[in-house]
């Protein structure tokens, strides 16, 4: 999902550096803040480690195989805050080596996979973890957010291409959304498996995770969860939701071409318009939320089918 | 194994382009990249200096031509997708050729620039634009450990391909996944050995 | 006169409670070199991490090691650290820094040191190591020989007066073992060399402590110690070749 320079256009571009800066140079206060010293290496080497495990190839069919990103397995591991820091170190190298995502589009991809992927993700897996105690539900949080995590970074980068004028919305959002879709369930599912692994080997460092400062992090999440907010108000709300007309046509004047009245599955006919862009508008969301829902079962099975019985409520709860 | 697809020898060769100061190449390609990404369609002028002076880099540069191509064609799934995508429902504005164009611009620009380049270079300006130092750092300890990890976990995966006998797809998951976890303590583990290294030398 | 190294009664347990040190105790001279010897798991690398300070974690130090007649405090650890040099086991765990010049430059650099003063260290002590030239080369791109010698020109650049080196010769083919050895040969320093490679210590070395499951069960003189077969092998060592066709009271260091 590295967006190379060229496909978002100034604006877009603009917008995402302000708010990647914003988001990196919060994280990097809390680092500082917060983090022993001696655990200051850890966040190069963890940025090594995610470079060299994405070179994993996973099969997955005929001769295709998957790999991990990783962003939320770093953040249950060390905390949101360095997730960022971490993510965007490994964005930063890939772009400048090997050409892998764009300069400027490094603000839309920091956005995208540390900003609102780790930290985003992160969120969530702290919400699944209040909910599931025991390893079972580090596992199932785990496997849950990693996948929210890669379809909330598509859907953003859809928003991203439809601003600049890429990809048309509808289109753009269905096709990314659709494949990583999927992709985030090899995602959810490397990343659940790689966390039990590292749990099996050493305990503590999975136990200790989040930093220290525990209490603290909600507080420190919340402003990540400001900032993505932030991002997903200008790059999807306006297309997936009809704007009221006085704001449309400012934004026309504005040059900001929302399209939003266009539906998110192309309306067989345009006489269908309105009434079709609501139908086909809470189809969507109504099939949004099943999938959702569906993936955090299938989490909850996964979870239940590699932690056996003993070892799900006899860890400790602390998340 | 990891170093051909780096291209960090390329870096290494005595060329004119690698003998300009980092700061000049780092800044001019902003400057391409910016301008490549707001220039409007018709500016056909910016799209053809800037192909003219990235060809004349490109030579100057002594890369070899197959290793830009094969950057390059990172690219074309991407553009291809754009293309197909905008096949079913057209964009807004501007067509996948104006993408292809200015994503293949900045590309090349990128490679050039990267590959004449010392990476320790293109630190140093980023510390003299004053870019926070822990992140800096945290690049840095990147760049230096990423090839190592690369061979630890290209070693690890080997000795576990030789010690599995089945093509069953959900063994070869549970054996990467310990690959990708075993990596990460091994990293845990010497990001604490090279804080005591770093300490050893006084650092504070 | 002070001993550079003396160590009264060090103990060390790990997390979970394993010993790693029991009670050890030994002093060693300023100019001696001497070698530590021991099967794997004996302590050895716990023991030098006592040496700067590294160890223990929690800052508990009890004197048990004093540093040229100084004993190892909160206080005076960064001194203690000027004073003694450490080279690690694995060259990628200490070489950090993405060129080599800079690597050497970061003990005199964290010194506080102008960097006139610190560019003439870096000089000597490539010059020393023989990377003289090497200084702009990206330490990842090093061979595991150049790799050994950048960390040790980056130790010695720190000017220590107490040189102590974990298994240096490891993992090196017979000429890297050669050109290391005939280094070490030259540099001043009081030295402490943990190391399998005997070798190594019958031609260095002029006396040898040999750690057996944290405890020091033999120190004395290499060629009497080495050439105790019994003792050696009773220690998860063995008599070295190169002892079996000398005179015992052949010539070393």
């Amino acid at each position: 999902m590295h967006i190379p320079d060229g496909f978002i256009d100034g604006k877009t571009a603009a917008t995402t550096v302000v708010l990647s800066a914003l988001g990196v140079g919060l994280a990097l206060r809390q680092v500082r803040r917060r983090l022993p010293p001696r655990r200051v290496p850890l966040l190069g080497l963890a940025a090594a480690f995610l470079f060299a495990a994405q070179m994993v190839n996973f099969p997955v069919a005929g001769g295709t195989s998957g790999h991990l990103v990783g962003g939320v397995l770093v953040a249950a591991l060390l905390g949101p805050s360095a997730a960022i820091v971490v993510l965007t170190t490994v964005l930063i190298v890939q772009c400048f080596l090997f050409a892998d995502g764009g300069v400027l589009a490094l603000g839309a991809n920091i956005f995208n996979m540390a900003i609102l992927g780790a930290a985003g993700g992160y969120g969530i897996y702290r919400l699944v973890c209040a909910g599931l105690p025991g390893m079972r539900g580090r596992v199932a949080a785990i496997a849950f957010s990693a996948w929210c995590s890669t379809v909330l970074g598509s859907i953003s980068c859809a928003g991203q291409l439809a601003w600049s004028g890429t990809v048309a919305w509808p289109a753009g959002f269905t096709a990314m959304a659709t494949v990583h879709i999927l992709i985030g369930i090899g995602e959810g599912l490397i990343s659940a498996l790689a966390f039990l692994a590292i749990q099996r080997m050493r305990p503590d460092l999975v136990n200790e995770s989040s930093g220290p400062g525990q209490p603290g992090v909600w507080g420190e999440f919340a402003r990540y969860g400001l900032l993505a907010a932030l991002g997903v108000a200008v790059f999807v709300v306006p297309f997936a939701c009809p704007w009221p007309d006085g704001l449309e046509s400012v934004a026309a004047k504005l040059g900001f071409e929302h399209k939003a009245t266009e539906p998110v599955l192309a309306a067989p006919a345009s006489g269908y318009r309105v009434p079709g862009v609501h139908w086909a508008a809470g189809a969507t969301a109504m099939a949004g939320a099943a999938g959702v829902v569906v993936v955090f079962v299938l989490a909850l099975v996964l979870a239940r089918s590699l932690v056996p019985e003993p070892e799900a409520h006899g860890r400790s709860n602390k998340p | 194994m990891i170093d051909h697809w780096v291209g960090h020898h390329h870096s290494r060769l005595e060329s004119p382009m690698f003998r300009l100061p980092a700061a000049l190449k780092l800044g001019a390609a902003l400057v391409i990249i910016v301008g490549t990404v707001v220039a409007r369609p018709w500016w056909v002028g910016w799209f053809v200096g800037a192909a003219l002076l990235l060809a004349v880099t490109v030579v100057l540069s002594r890369i070899p031509p197959l290793f830009l191509l094969k950057r390059l064609a990172w690219l074309s799934p991407l553009v291809l997708s754009v293309a197909l995508v905008n096949a079913v429902q057209p964009a807004a504005r501007g067509s996948w050729v104006v993408v292809a164009v200015k994503s293949t611009i900045c590309l090349l620009t990128v490679t050039v620039v990267a590959n004449t380049t010392p990476f320790s270079k293109i630190l140093r300006v980023l510390r003299r634009i004053r870019v926070p130092d822990l992140l800096i750092t945290t690049i840095a300890l990147m760049h230096r450990y990423l090839f190592v990890l690369a061979e630890e976990a290209e070693r690890m995966r080997r000795a576990r391909a030789s010690r599995t006998f089945t093509r069953r797809r959900r063994a070869r998951w549970q054996t990467l996944s310990t690959v990708v976890g075993q990596l990460f303590v091994r990293a845990s583990e010497r990001a604490e050995r090279i804080y005591d290294a770093m300490c050893a030398r006084g650092w504070k | 006169m002070n001993a550079a190294i003396q160590i009264t009664n060090l103990s060390y347990r790990y997390h979970d409670g394993t010993e790693a040190l029991r009670g050890v105790s030994f002093g060693i001279a300023p100019g001696e070199c001497v070698g530590l010897l021991g099967p794997n798991g004996s302590g050895k690398s716990t023991l030098l991490l006592h040496l700067n300070g590294i160890l223990p974690e929690k800052l508990d130090y009890n004197g048990a090691v004093q540093i040229l007649g100084q004993p190892v405090t909160a206080d005076n650890i960064e001194t203690i650290r000027r004073q003694v040099g450490l080279v690690f086991q694995d060259p990628d765990d200490q070489l950090f820094c993405p060129t080599v010049e800079e690597d050497v430059a970061f003990g005199p650099q964290q010194s506080g040191l102008s960097e006139a003063e610190t560019k003439a260290r870096v000089e000597r002590a490539l010059a020393q190591v023989g990377l003289a030239e090497h200084g702009r080369r990206a330490t990842h791109h090093l061979s595991h020989g150049e790799k050994r010698r950048a960390c040790l020109a980056g130790v010695l650049a720190c000017e220590p007066t107490v040189l102590v080196l974990d298994e240096p010769t490891s993992d090196l083919d017979p000429r890297g073992r050669r050109e290391f050895k005939a280094l070490l040969r030259q540099i001043a320093a009081t030295k402490l060399i943990a190391t399998h490679d005997l070798e190594l210590v019958v031609e260095l070395c002029s006396r040898a402590i040999i750690l057996d499951r944290g405890s020091v069960v033999a120190d004395g003189p290499v060629v009497e110690l080495l050439n105790d077969e019994e003792l050696m092998l009773a220690h998860g060592l063995e008599r070295p070749h190169i002892l079996r066709h000398r005179h015992p009271h052949g010539e070393h260091q």
